[in-house]
């Protein structure tokens, strides 16, 4: 793990959880796989501490532990999962736009909460649309439920790796921590469950609501007592089908800036239907035929097939190599390249970072370096039209920040520079890793600079807090409105100007925060598909 | 020969200086002697970014998210030194927040996380506070029996062994006991205290003297002038 990985990984540890989990997480990170004794001991800290914040972390699924020998379980901490909290709110966000409300708030609680059993998040999601609903209606934990299940065969959500059923009369004594086995099969299988129950209201209105409710309640915190039907099985997120589609929702949207809106949609329709059947690191999609193409396009895309066949080959001979053809049988079948988009689309990351840091003549010599692979001093300024000076101050500028590098190429064996050729090139991969650790820097970064801002101002936004209290207080009241005005005076125009820009400034930080994460999406896609899985 | 290079005593490189760029005789550019600057000067400005409406949405997503996970029993957050002034709004804050206390599935954790029981303190039971309505026949019973307890001579020696056998116990569970103490009953130990002031002569002088006057005021109901 980097430097600024881990830096990175504490800062959202700290935001999220506090300053415990944070020492205990990133001296996990750090020093990687750890007992429990040895981390209470180096970082200092009493056992119970330790003991909770590791509770916390494996509920979120950022620790895992292992049985080793002796007795000895080990814990280990995945730093690229802390990573991830940045990506959360695009996570929910995904959810909302397939599928709406519900399947927004049931992501976000899953978030939230780590781990969670099914009748949990159909409770908790039911009574939170139900404030949301208008008085006298309640949510239906039948929808909810609906919902959850349509999460579940879209593989957005998962079951957590089951714990061992015990026996009440086990002979031997239990082993000191549980084997968790994740089955395969049944990991996407809902649970039969008959939730039958609305949501309830925080605050109960009036007494005839009380009256009604009251025997009801009673019978539900019976009912409560009880373990839940499907206790021990627990949900979490499937990160990885989030990045699948987000990664095919890129690869849509290039093909729309490159070519038209109808290819992008012959595109996505390809890619939906190799959802299922291909695995997520598969460097290409199934083969599928023109026809089946034609038959799956949506409703309301009437292409003649003639059409569409121009369309594929179109795809299929543009350089960027999106779409190949693999056979002719059916009428030509077609491939999406996934590994070769996500390669496009680093690489359109890398030419667009040099353009806006360097200037559109570095940029130029970068893609005709690109486009060369090799190049000597001479010849770059001769095919980049580029007067000799600019190019090498150019040249050794990038040089210098390593988005090119040099490859020697000795004449004579024994490597004198007078008789070497020296050739520019650029690595990708090299140059989008560096990127990537330049992308975690910055990230890091904004989060101190928030931090500090809201440090800075704490004085101011405690009372600005007090003020609208107070406000909200009087309003519910009843008061008049020279009151209110008065209140409101408390805050100086002074003081309400800066918690103004203090808005101002950390919406915006937080705004970067997300973007950069965009582009981490992108390298880290990239650089994950370049690396052979064992 | 002897000389080196291309005249005497100048340098050199050793490979051909027009294959990396630079003109024969032209001025190098000049050494860098430090590292770079920690805020260096950045050529172009930044691009804006982007606006719209999923990118509000998801900044306001991401400011809701950090807002209720500080509110989650998941968030531990550091103990607060003694503040010099306690919130009032505080105490309502701790209340609804140990209401929602999270238990985990210990099934699915290692056993050693679990926090074990102290079984070695068997759990004082708390006595309910007697409402004791001052009526002068308990109060003379209690005198009575004090007196008693500390003139008889062998209740003296009884006190003195437990005494003992307590110092024993307590360097034993010392720094169990620095922990309990803080929690015990501060009448507990008041009584305590004041058993072993008893030990000495000049305190049970004092303890006699207190306890005629209180017997003789709540008697006969009003201070005596001339015990003064």
């Amino acid at each position: 793990m980097t430097q600024a990985e881990i830096k990175l990984c504490s800062l959202l540890l700290q935001e999220h959880f506090g300053e415990i989990v944070e020492k205990i997480g990133s001296h996990l990170i750090k020093t990687g796989n750890q007992p429990l004794r040895m981390i209470a001991n180096d970082t200092e800290m009493s056992l119970d501490q330790v003991k909770k914040a590791l509770c916390v972390l494996i509920q979120h699924n950022l620790v895992t532990y292992q049985l080793q020998k002796r007795g000895i379980v080990e814990y280990e901490a995945l730093c690229s999962r802390v990573l991830r909290i940045l990506r959360y709110p695009r996570y929910i966000y995904t959810a909302k736009t397939l599928y709406s409300d519900m399947g927004e708030l049931i992501v976000e609680e899953l978030l939230l909460n780590g781990k969670m059993t099914m009748s949990a998040v159909v409770q908790k999601v039911a009574d939170r649309l139900t404030e949301t609903m208008e008085d006298g209606k309640t949510m239906d934990y039948a929808e909810v439920s609906n919902t959850f299940v349509r999460l579940a065969d879209t593989h957005f959500i998962q079951r957590c790796p089951q714990a061992p059923e015990t026996s009440e009369n086990s002979a031997a004594p239990p082993p000191p921590a549980p084997t968790l086995e994740a089955n395969e099969k049944d990991m996407y299988m809902v649970p039969n469950l008959n939730l039958i129950g609305k949501g309830k209201r925080r605050r109960s209105f009036g007494d005839e609501d009380n009256g009604e409710h009251k025997p009801k309640r009673q019978k539900q915190d019976a009912d409560s007592k009880e373990p839940p039907p499907d206790d021990g099985i627990y949900w979490q997120v499937n990160i990885d089908r989030f990045h699948q589609h987000f990664r095919d929702q890129a690869i849509v949207s290039a093909v729309a800036n490159r070519m038209d809106q109808t290819s992008s949609e012959i595109v996505r329709t390809m890619l939906r239907m190799s959802e299922i059947t291909t695995s997520s690191n598969a460097p290409y999609t199934q083969p599928l035929s023109s026809n089946e193409i034609f038959r799956s396009l949506p409703a309301g895309y009437n292409i003649v097939k003639q059409i569409l066949d121009q369309y594929l080959t179109l795809l299929a001979d543009d350089p960027l190599e999106f779409v190949g053809k693999s056979g002719d049988s059916g009428g030509g079948m077609y491939i999406v390249n996934l590994h070769k988009a996500l390669a496009s689309l680093a690489t359109a990351t890398l030419e667009s970072i040099v353009q806006e840091r360097f200037g559109s003549r570095c940029a130029r010599i970068f893609r005709l370096l690109l486009r060369k692979k090799h190049l000597e001093q001479k010849q770059v300024e001769d095919f980049a039209m580029i007067p000799a000076k600019e190019a090498k101050d150019m040249l050794y500028k990038m040089l210098s920040e390593n988005f090119v590098s040099l490859q020697e190429i000795p004449k004579t064996p024994d490597h004198a520079p007078s008789r070497t050729f020296y050739l520019y090139t650029v690595n990708t991969l090299s140059s989008a890793r560096m990127l990537l650790h330049r992308c975690y820097k910055s990230v890091a970064n904004l989060i101190e600079r928030r931090q500090y801002e809201t440090k800075e101002s704490k004085r101011l936004l405690e009372k600005s807090q007090r003020v609208e209290a107070i406000l909200a207080s009087m309003q519910a009241t009843g008061a008049e409105e020279v009151q209110l005005q008065e209140i409101e005076e408390m805050i100086t125009a002074p003081e309400r100007q800066q918690l103004e820009s203090l808005k101002r400034n950390v919406n915006k930080i937080d705004a970067s925060e997300n973007q950069v994460d965009e582009t981490i999406f992108v390298l880290e896609s990239y650089i994950d598909s370049t690396v052979k899985k064992a | 020969m002897a000389g080196s290079g291309k005249g005497r005593g100048r340098a050199a490189f050793t490979f051909n200086i027009e294959a990396i760029g630079f003109a024969k005789g032209e001025t190098l550019p000049e050494a860098v002697f430090k590292p770079t600057p920690l805020f260096p000067p950045t050529g172009f400005k930044p691009v804006p970014l982007k606006m719209g409406e999923d990118e509000d949405y998801m900044l306001a997503l991401k400011q809701e998210f950090r807002g209720s996970m500080k509110k989650m029993p998941y968030f531990i957050a550091n103990k607060d030194e003694n503040q010099a002034i306690e919130k009032y709004s505080k105490k309502y804050l701790q209340m609804r927040k140990e209401s929602m206390e999270w238990i985990p599935d210990w099934r699915r954790l290692p056993r050693e996380m679990k926090p074990r029981k102290k079984t070695k303190k068997v759990e004082k039971t708390k006595k309910a506070k007697v409402d004791t309505t001052k009526s002068n026949v308990d109060v003379l019973k209690k005198i009575e029996n004090m007196l008693r307890s500390i003139t008889c001579d062998r209740s003296w020696k009884r006190k003195a062994m437990e005494k003992k056998s307590l110092m024993r116990k307590r360097r034993k569970k010392k720094t169990k006991r620095v922990k309990k103490k803080q929690q015990m009953n501060k009448k507990n130990m008041m009584k305590r205290n004041m058993k072993r002031k008893m030990t000495t002569l000049l305190h049970i002088l004092k303890m006699e003297m207190i306890l005629v006057l209180v017997v003789t005021t709540t008697w006969m109901k009003q201070p005596i002038s001339y015990l003064y």
